[in-house]
């Protein structure tokens, strides 16, 4: 057996390295792109030469807290733009529980967390982007201005293409005024009655930031105007009491979130899953949880963002067979109310492009097509993606 | 000819009554909300089904026959111009509400229906879909969904591409395909971001699913006056600078408010400089402590008088003023034309400045109605035709919008680039840019018959010359001259 050669690592600091990187000189080496590498296990293994490392690709390059907009290398750690940010009183709304990763990592997985109830995902925030593709063309699509309709929006193409399409080295997004206060109230509810509250929260007039649940504790993120917020937090508890269920004010709202966020995340060793449903299908993907995760002998935990109907499994026990039968019996389950089911992390034995992707998306075609034409020669992470993409 | 072997096919699998070939009846279709450019369709069909749809632009596949879609045709740019050697598939009579899913919030349409029957459909439930253009009483969810249709209040609230959640597509070769869908996350490139805006380039929808948003607790709305679009100008930075984000917020200039008081009457300030209309909407308490900041800084900016809006009636009455501007100007002027620019909220008080010198200058009257809160400007050049001035103000129009690009802005915020704004693209994008879209184009009409001509500069409507120099990115970074 020949050893695997360790991939040759390049690590542009500017827009002109990054082309001379992503064109490698015509040697047509397969690449991936790589940030902080906290989501590098996400979609199928590919076996690249080379890899593009973001991690000097970074500053931001523009701030207009007038305007709410600001333009930001791609290799930037989420962290560190929040806290440039963060002195304008203003935040880029997105939450992903990866506090390491970069913002162009961000993007290209289009991770998000709890707070995707309100704000949505990078895919509604980012409102330009530079791409640079395998042959070397740089193209920006949207602009500086959060209302824009000129041209194809590439940006949504991007976001979430794990790489394969092309490297982003630069986003220009939208932000948002970091509220003024924030509540974190739980309450003890089964996943039954979990649905039913949340449902209900979402009929009514309350506008939560994110609603979490986990190990039957549900928490409910409010934020806001003091005002505001201590009204609807009166309204959130009258609306618990009416489902029978006690709510109560967490003293410590961020272990509360951690929690969750850990719930989401895995640590490495473990296998993330993550399935989609709608809201009111919490019930039908908890319950088959539990009975696959028995039945595979697998270990693990639920953590759900309720009100978006996406659902973490974080396997923590079992091999890779037991926990390849419970990805199985799992999605073909959350399939059975019209769900998905994709694999994060990952054993390394886990390998296969069904068994972490599922079966080919209706529009696989022309997501092939698209491929080919911007990345021609398969160069970036070949095989990483949906259908072996 | 290929048009007439599209026409043999179809007989054969649409109802009679689905086909117009009459000249007369064609006419009907020679253009959309763009008047100044007709073209009569060489045929145009009505399919009722998806199916019909995809036979429709197979046949026309096979036979190289361009085609375009269209809605209810309230387009502001030329996106549904029809193709002269092409067909027109017009999707009015695909008009059914076909799911509502009230606990989840989710409703599914066929492109026909309009964007005012899909709230109509879920009112009762205190649910409303979001997006609101101007056009929303006709226009439908279709064109909507080729547009990417904005509307006052999707500063809060997003725009078209945030509410839409799936879609059935007929791809540009004949092919029926889901994208995107109820369930969040799907698999796979996010090809429903990258239709939603694309102005019928790239398929034709034949059926969304929407997201509907639960009805606000309370709303209030206020208009205030000020001496000047300039002052008004400023209260907005404050309002917006204090991270305050309001359901919505326009203004209208002198010429703007009396053409819609003209047309509306509900007792607006004729006298006034300008007027913001400012909305704030959600939790009663939330609302109140905005609300009260919101009046706290139109004061703060000089406001000479403020009216808050008592009741839901009043409300109604204010946005219907608003909404009417546009076919009020007909009060002030024969002919106009609309512009759509967007600029960075900051440049509000310098580019209408610019405007109103641009105005003099040239003597053209420029009526100024927008959404403020997002930088959208709707300047309306009014002018006559029957004087020889149509292409003269037209020329004022395209200076506008080139200020706006000039000011870091976009050519276009939601009323798209279709034909009219093509041979603008270069002044936002360089050729590498455009030759990239182009790429994702063909990765989708490969055959380049979807919709041709829109979007993107040809030398047959831009002429041959190259479009204004714009810098690559590589050369805005400092790192290259011209590649």
């Amino acid at each position: 057996m020949i050893a695997a050669v360790a991939p040759e690592t390049l690590r542009p600091t500017d827009l002109a390295e990054a082309r001379d990187a992503m064109v490698d000189a015509g040697r047509g080496r397969s690449l991936v792109i790589r940030g902080a590498g906290t989501k590098a296990t996400w979609g199928a293994p590919s076996k690249p030469a080379l890899v593009v490392d973001t991690t000097a690709l970074t500053g931001v390059v523009a701030h207009d807290p007038a305007d709410a907009t600001a333009t930001v290398r791609a290799g930037t750690p989420l962290a560190e733009l929040q806290g440039h940010l963060a002195e304008a009183g203003q935040w880029l709304a997105v939450d992903p529980p990866h506090p390491d990763a970069t913002v162009g990592g961000t993007f290209a997985a289009n991770d998000s967390g709890p707070r995707r109830q309100r704000y949505g995902t990078l895919r509604d925030l980012v409102i330009g982007v530079t791409l640079v593709t395998s042959d070397g063309a740089v193209a920006r699509s949207g602009g500086n201005v959060i209302k824009n309709v000129a041209g194809y929006d590439l940006a949504k193409l991007l976001c979430g293409s794990l790489g394969t399409l092309g490297l982003v080295t630069e986003v220009t997004v939208r932000l948002h005024p970091l509220p003024q206060v924030r509540r974190t109230v739980t309450a003890d509810v089964d996943a039954d009655a979990a649905t039913a509250v949340v449902l209900d929260l979402l009929a009514s007039p309350l506008v939560i930031s994110a609603v979490d649940w986990h190990a039957n504790t549900l928490a409910v993120w409010l934020e806001g105007r003091p005002a505001g917020v201590a009204d609807q937090t009166r309204a959130l508890h009258e609306l618990l009491t009416r489902h029978g269920a006690a709510g109560a004010e967490a003293d410590d709202g961020d272990a509360v979130w951690d929690a969750m966020a850990a719930g989401h995340a895995g640590e490495d060793g473990d296998t993330v899953v993550r399935a989609a449903t709608l809201p009111s299908d919490l019930p039908a993907a908890a319950s088959a949880f539990q009975r696959c995760l028995t039945e595979a002998g697998a270990e693990g935990t639920l953590t759900s963002h309720v009100g978006l109907g996406l659902h973490t499994a974080r396997l923590t026990g079992g091999d890779a067979d037991s926990q390849g039968r419970f990805i199985a019996a799992w999605r073909s389950a959350v399939a059975a109310v019209g769900g998905h089911v994709v694999v994060r992390r990952r054993l390394p034995q886990l390998a296969d492009t069904a068994t972490i992707w599922g079966p080919d998306p209706s529009a696989v075609a022309l997501m092939r097509s698209v491929k080919a034409q911007l990345d021609p020669d398969r160069r970036c992470a070949p095989g990483r993606y949906v259908g072996g993409i | 000819m290929g048009v007439e072997a599209v026409r043999a096919e179809l007989v054969r699998t649409l109802p009679d009554d689905a086909i117009v070939t009459h000249p007369a009846q064609l006419r009907t279709y020679e253009c959309d909300g763009l008047t100044g450019h007709p073209v009569v369709p060489a045929l145009a069909v009505l399919p009722a089904t998806a199916e019909q749809v995809a036979a429709v632009v197979r046949s026309c596949h096979r036979h190289g026959v361009p085609f375009v879609a269209r809605g209810a045709g309230t387009g502001l740019s030329g996106g549904a111009q029809p193709h002269a050697d092409g067909v027109l598939i017009v999707l009015a009579r695909m008009r059914r509400i076909l799911d509502i899913d009230v606990a989840n919030q989710r409703v599914v349409v066929e492109p026909g229906v309009t964007n005012a029957e899909i709230t109509r459909a879920v009112a009762a439930h205190h649910l409303y879909y979001a997006p609101d253009p101007s056009s929303q009483i006709v226009c439908t969810i279709g064109g909507n969904v080729a547009e990417n249709a904005g509307g006052v209040h999707c500063l809060k609230y997003g725009f078209t591409t945030n509410h839409v959640l799936g879609l059935q597509l007929v791809t540009p070769t004949g092919a029926i395909v889901e994208v995107g869908g109820p369930v969040a996350d799907t698999p796979g490139y996010d090809l429903r971001g990258v239709l939603v805006g694309s102005e019928g380039t790239l398929g034709i929808v034949t059926r969304i699913t929407v997201r509907v948003c639960r009805t606000p607790q309370t709303a209030k709305t206020l208009v205030a006056y000020f001496d000047s679009p300039a002052h008004a100008g400023e209260a907005v930075a404050a309002i917006t600078g204090e991270g305050i984000i309001p359901a919505g917020v326009e203004m209208m200039d002198n010429l703007a408010i009396r053409a819609s008081e003209a047309d509306a009457q509900v007792g607006l300030d004729i006298d006034a400089g300008a007027a913001l209309l400012v909305e704030a909407d959600g939790p009663a308490a939330e609302v109140d402590a905005e609300f009260d900041r919101v009046l706290a800084l139109c004061r703060d900016a000089g406001a000479t008088h403020i009216r808050v809006a008592a009741d839901a009636t009043e409300r109604a009455q204010l946005w219907k003023a608003r909404k009417a501007a546009f076919a009020a100007m007909g009060r002030l002027s024969p002919d106009y034309f609309v512009q759509d620019g967007v600029i960075p909220r900051t440049k509000l008080g310098e580019v209408l400045g610019r405007v109103a010198a641009l105005s003099e200058e040239t003597g053209f009257r420029v009526a100024n109605v927008f959404h403020a809160g997002d930088g959208n400007l709707h300047p309306l050049v009014l002018y006559d035709a029957s004087k020889g001035e149509s292409e003269a103000a037209g020329k004022v129009a395209v200076r506008i919008v080139n200020m706006c690009v000039e000011a870091g802005g976009s050519i276009t915020g939601e009323h798209g680039v279709g034909t009219d704004k093509a041979c603008s693209m270069p002044k936002m994008f360089s050729e590498e840019d455009l030759a990239v879209m182009q790429r994702l184009r063909h990765a989708l009409d490969p055959a380049g018959l979807c919709n041709p001509g829109k979007v993107f500069p040809t030398p047959r409507l831009c002429g041959e010359r190259p479009g204004p120099y714009r810098p690559h990115p590589l050369e805005a970074a400092g790192l290259a001259e011209r590649l």
